[in-house]
């Protein structure tokens, strides 16, 4: 029940993590080692890919408040990407798209990013 | 019992009595008048026969070691010879030969010769039954046959001479007692016994065995020359002549045997000692399996254990303790490389700078050398050999050693090391010995291991469970009872404890706040939040009654204890009695669902989660929503455990609750709240309850008559 994967990829200096299956107390902690890496390797331009996500829990949740705060103060960000409409209700309800860019599909993700840095240059 | 023996004692001393009284009558009458010896030797029989038993019983529980044994037969012996020297020595004029009947001259002779054969045939009786316990000593089914057989030759050869008359001899008593003699000898065959005494016993069952050979000859001498002893035996007794002289040689071929059979038991005594050792070792480790509470009197046992079974000159014990993720501070690069840190326990006169002196830097390699091996490696030469390289001269007594890996189907436990002083020091059967003996230890380690993880977790049992029972008592322990407000709630955790939360509060005379939380994972963690919220709960809720202002404070509140993965999510109405409407927030938990009129809908005004943000983010994203309450109005108020329960892939969600809300919206809110649980069972029925789980229900009645009603709550509610 509990199966959950992540699968990184990287472009442009963005890395994204491919979230698929159920997202809960048992399996945030994979996705925590995931954020955990990227952080040592001072990644900070995360986009996190929720197409295939299918469930997540509050647990869930937790993780991405766990990082927010070291991402941004690194002049990064982690933004959401296709989210299904299910998991984004679950976001929605806690209040996320106040606090994370959450985006329809993966490019626009991308593309924030560097709108985001092309001014400060 | 006793009184058998007494009365077997009785009859004997009468049956004796009466033969002595007998004798003195016919003092000078020739035995074979009126068949009266046969009588006579049959009553002297049945005598002995009876004070056989009697010994029998006494001397079964006297000497349980064959050497108590030998000491008992040698002072019977001794005592039997000087008995013998003494009445030699009595004063008599002799027997009369005449008719191959022997005719005492005096009283005194006749007296003397009556003494020294009871004595005699007694005597032939404790050598014949401390003989056979000797014998019978591990008893084979052939030994108990050849001793029978024994037995029945020796009977036949007494009862053989009842008509013979003392001086007479017969072809069959011949043959009779020759084969007598010969199961004599084979029975002396039967020492088994020698080879469980320790050295210190052999040395005595030499001594013994000399003596007691010594002794027999020279009875056997006495008692087979004619002379006094023989006369005064053969006119006593011909059939316990018969008895006394073939236990004398049965005393005489057994002993001699024993002292030679000693003799070439002698060399080979230590080696068996030790084995003993060994294996009573060994038998005493495997009952200590079982004493496992007291780890440091196992490693303790262990280690005196180990010393005992090799003779060896020290010992040690290393304990591997794997530790999860990484090592801990101050451990060194080849410990976190590892996996687990060593402790060095029950040493045997040794100290640890010996330890550290004599396997110093090499201690990991060695290590990873017999765990590799998974047998124990055996260092013949310490001082030669490349794995102490690093040994300067004489800078150890160790010679040898034997260094044995702990191994549980988990893994290594950790490594015995026994050393010696000698090279070449252990054999193959100390390697043998210690191996079965380190695998007895380490089932006894992994036991008391296991024992105490189990310990614990039983203890942590009792600890959550007492969580629990504080934790319900955190929620209302009753509803208030209102005329116009139906209430109804239920919350279930999904572990021991969890993080679901709701609350009534009476905020003042005429107005009700309940509240619904959720905080984010679950468990310990989840259950401290909660408690925290209550805590909040009580005391904002009457100094905010507006839900938007109580939710922005409770943030506040919590935001320096909350850690930053975890939120709470939060629903807030308050319901004014008088009025008749219901104000509610959100704080990022599920919608309210409102059934009014028959349709459903949720009411889902904006608002984050408690402990996501601070400040004006926060109060920025709540907003306060109120609605005017129609008779019949239902409100549920519930976590996600309800819309979240799940089969397969597929949630209860929010369509079949407000289903449920609906169809079931005419009932009181009691079973409303229990037609949705029914249903959230139903749908999830395969699945274990896998999150915490709580309903509410409002139901507004409504009417007129406020003033009652702010009465009632005034009373009801505290």
């Amino acid at each position: 029940m509990s199966e959950f994967k992540i699968a990184r990829r990287e472009t442009d200096n963005i890395h994204v993590l491919e979230l698929k299956g159920y997202l809960d107390a048992h399996t945030a902690p994979k996705l925590e080692e995931a954020f955990q890496t990227l952080l040592k390797d001072e990644r900070y331009r995360i986009v996190v890919n929720c197409k295939d996500l299918s469930y997540i829990s509050s647990a869930g949740l937790g993780v991405f408040m766990a990082f927010i705060e070291d991402v941004r103060k690194n002049q990064g960000d982690i933004k959401l990407s296709n989210l299904s409409a299910k998991v984004y209700n679950v976001f929605d309800l806690l209040g996320f798209p106040l606090l994370y860019d959450i985006v329809p599909d993966e490019a626009e993700a991308v593309r924030r990013f560097f709108d985001a840095t092309r001014p400060s240059r | 019992m006793k009184f058998r023996r007494l009365f077997s004692l009785g009859s004997a001393l009468l049956l004796l009595l009466a033969v002595f009284v007998i004798d003195l009558i016919r003092k000078n009458v020739d035995p074979e008048v009126g068949g009266l010896s046969i009588v006579r030797d049959l009553m002297l029989v049945g005598a002995f026969i009876q004070i056989a038993l009697v010994l029998r019983a006494v001397l079964a529980h006297r000497a349980p070691n064959p050497i108590r044994k030998l000491g008992l037969a040698l002072i019977a012996t001794a005592s039997m010879l000087l008995t013998t020297m003494l009445l030699r020595m009595a004063p008599g004029a002799g027997f009369d030969a005449k008719n191959f009947a022997l005719l005492p001259l005096d009283y005194a002779t006749q007296f003397a010769a009556s003494l020294l054969g009871f004595t005699f045939s007694v005597f032939g009786v404790i050598v014949i039954l401390l003989l056979a316990e000797l014998v019978l000593f591990k008893r084979k089914r052939s030994t108990l046959r050849n001793y029978r057989i024994f037995l029945v030759l020796l009977a036949l050869t007494a009862l053989s001479t009842l008509t013979l008359l003392p001086l007479e001899s017969s072809v069959v008593t011949g043959i009779l007692f020759g084969l007598a003699v010969a199961f004599a000898i084979i029975n002396s065959f039967r020492l088994s016994w020698i080879v469980y005494l320790t050295k210190r016993e052999k040395v005595f069952s030499l001594l013994y065995g000399f003596c007691l050979f010594g002794c027999f000859t020279v009875i056997n001498i006495i008692i087979g020359q004619s002379g006094p002893t023989q006369e005064a035996l053969l006119y006593y007794s011909l059939p316990m002549k018969q008895v006394v002289s073939l236990a004398c040689i049965f005393g005489n071929v057994y002993f001699g045997m024993t002292f030679v059979s000693t003799l070439f038991h002698l060399p080979t005594a230590e080696a068996f000692e030790r084995k003993t050792t060994e294996i009573s070792s060994l038998h005493n480790l495997s009952r200590l399996v079982t004493q496992v509470f007291d780890f440091q009197e196992l490693v303790e046992t262990v280690s005196t254990m180990t010393l005992q079974v090799c003779e060896a000159r020290s010992c040690w014990l290393e304990l591997l303790h794997p530790f999860a993720g990484t090592a801990p501070a101050g451990s060194s690069a080849a410990v976190a490389a590892a996996g687990y840190h060593v402790e060095v326990v029950g040493m045997k006169n040794i100290t640890t700078e010996e330890i550290d002196d004599l396997l110093s830097n090499r201690r990991h390699a060695l290590r990873e050398e017999v765990f590799a091996g998974r047998k124990p490696l055996v260092v013949d030469d310490v001082r030669r050999d490349p794995r102490f390289a690093h040994l300067k001269r004489g800078s150890t007594r160790v010679a040898s050693m034997i260094v044995v890996p702990l191994i549980s189907h988990t893994g290594p436990l950790g490594i015995l090391y026994v050393t010696k002083e000698n090279e070449y020091g252990f054999f193959k059967d100390d390697v043998d010995v210690v191996s079965a003996f380190a695998d007895q230890a380490t089932v006894a380690i992994e036991n008391s291991r296991l024992i105490k993880k189990s310990i614990e977790r039983e203890r942590l049992l009792r600890e959550m469970m007492l969580a629990q029972e504080m934790q319900r008592k955190l929620l209302p322990q009753s509803l208030p009872d209102l005329a116009v407000l139906d209430l109804a709630a239920l919350s279930t955790p999904a572990f021991e404890v969890g993080g679901d939360y709701y609350d009534v509060l009476r905020i003042d005379d005429h107005r009700l706040g309940i509240v619904v939380g959720d905080v984010s994972g679950k468990g310990v963690s989840a259950a401290f939040y909660m408690s925290e919220v209550k805590g909040i709960f009580q005391s904002l809720g009457k100094l905010y009654p507006s839900p938007r202002e109580f939710m922005i404070k409770a943030n506040e509140a919590l935001a320096d204890s909350i850690d930053k993965h975890s939120f709470i999510s939060l629903i807030y109405v308050v319901v004014d009695l008088t009025s008749g409407t219901l104000t509610l927030s959100r704080a990022g938990h599920c919608p309210l669902l409102l059934v009014s009129g028959g349709t459903g809908r949720y009411v889902r005004p904006p608002g984050m989660g408690l402990g996501l943000s601070r400040g004006a983010t926060f109060a920025g994203s709540i907003e306060e929503q109120t609605i005017a309450l129609r008779e019949g109005d239902l409100c549920v108020l519930y976590t996600d455990g309800v819309t979240e329960a799940r089969r397969g892939d597929d949630e209860f969600g929010y369509d079949r609750l407000l289903e449920t809300a609906v169809r079931a919206h005419a009932g009181s809110a009691a079973g409303v709240k229990e037609e949705i649980l029914d249903n959230v069972k139903r749908h999830a029925e395969q699945e274990a309850h896998d999150d915490d789980l709580t309903i509410v229900v409002l139901k507004w009645r409504g009417g007129n008559g406020v003033r009652h009603i702010v009465s009632s709550l005034a009373e009801t509610v505290r």
